[in-house]
């Protein structure tokens, strides 16, 4: 088993997870901190704890999941220790993928498709979070409630919200 | 149509748009969706995001299996040698804490004692005022609020 084989050190088992797992990784980490640069420094180090943990995992949760979590929670706490330096700034500018298509292409192709992805990041965290988790990564409710620290009610509730919310933004 | 059924439906929008959805599930989302426009609106939003996904660093990938490597291998432990507690605590965040029934124990945010119950998330307002806390309440009231979303959807 892979995780196994990542516990006893096993390099390729680990070179694996991380390329398994560090696109959902990044979508948390820059859902939360909404920078790609340090979304990138939130992967890297959450990875590090991750597997410097891993003899404390137990199999509760899927590897997935656990890797979420630690993922929004190192996102929190890097915003925390920056003393979430720029919060309203990166509110004006909004959110700044890698790679991010300029305005002109965006109109070309998938406007609408563009639109509803910038909109979606002006929804609360838990709200945009769920919906990503939920859509992005096929989570279930339960594993979105783990990850983002609510139960499943909530993850459910902040999810069909995020929704609603975003079909009123684009209309 | 019944709200049971789109509930089920909406449940299943996401996974049906990913292709991630059993075939049971297929046909039951196909059977609904030509006669529901209020789920088809939301299915075509979810395709939509699911057309613009955030791009993710090409070589994000490289440069985190470079970092781990070089941690593992210099002998220096400040990440190898965290315990399994301290990240377990990570893991379940700074602060917060829940009771068996899933309650969260940690401190109410403010607007949540001030806010009128039963109406501040559902209110436009919720987004402006940083959208009230929902993870202390009891499943009865998250099922009431989801059938309330559910009902202003259909509305």
């Amino acid at each position: 088993m892979l995780i196994e084989r990542a516990r006893s050190g096993d390099d390729t088992a680990l070179d694996l997870l991380v390329r398994r797992h560090h696109a959902s990784a990044y979508r948390v980490a820059l859902s939360i901190t909404r920078r790609d640069d340090v979304a990138q420094d939130v992967v890297q180090d959450a990875f590090i704890k991750a597997f410097g943990a891993l003899g404390g995992f137990r199999g509760d949760a899927s590897f997935r999941t656990w890797m979420m979590t630690i993922t929004a929670n190192e996102a929190r706490a890097t915003l925390r220790k920056r003393g979430r330096w720029s919060e309203s700034a990166i509110d004006d500018v909004g959110p700044i993928a890698a790679d991010e298509p300029d305005p002109a292409e965006q109109a070309v192709s998938g406007h609408e498709s563009a639109r509803a992805r910038t909109l979606l990041e002006t929804l609360p965290e838990k709200q945009r979070l769920s919906v990503s988790l939920r859509i992005d990564d096929g989570l279930s409710f339960r594993e979105i409630g783990e990850a983002i620290g609510s139960s499943e009610g909530a993850a459910r509730v902040n999810y069909f919200h995020g929704i609603r919310r975003l079909r009123e933004l684009m209309e | 149509m019944s709200q049971t059924e789109c509930g089920t439906i909406r449940e299943y929008l996401p996974d049906f748009a990913a292709g991630r959805l059993g075939t049971d599930q297929v046909g039951a989302v196909e059977a609904h969706l030509p006669s529901c426009a209020e789920c088809r609106a939301e299915f075509e939003l979810i395709q939509m995001l699911l057309d613009a996904p955030p791009v993710v660093p090409e070589r994000l990938a490289d440069s985190v299996v470079s970092v781990v490597r070089t941690s593992r291998r210099s002998g220096r432990r400040p990440w190898w040698g965290i315990s399994a507690a301290a990240v377990a605590a990570i893991a379940l965040g700074i602060g917060v804490s829940t009771d068996r029934a899933g309650n969260v124990a940690g401190p109410v945010p403010e607007f949540a004692s001030e806010a009128d119950e039963g109406e501040a998330w559902l209110s436009d307002d919720g987004l402006l005022a940083g959208a009230p806390s929902i993870d202390g309440l009891s499943d009865e009231a998250l099922l009431e609020l989801l059938e309330e979303l559910s009902e202003e959807g259909a509305a």
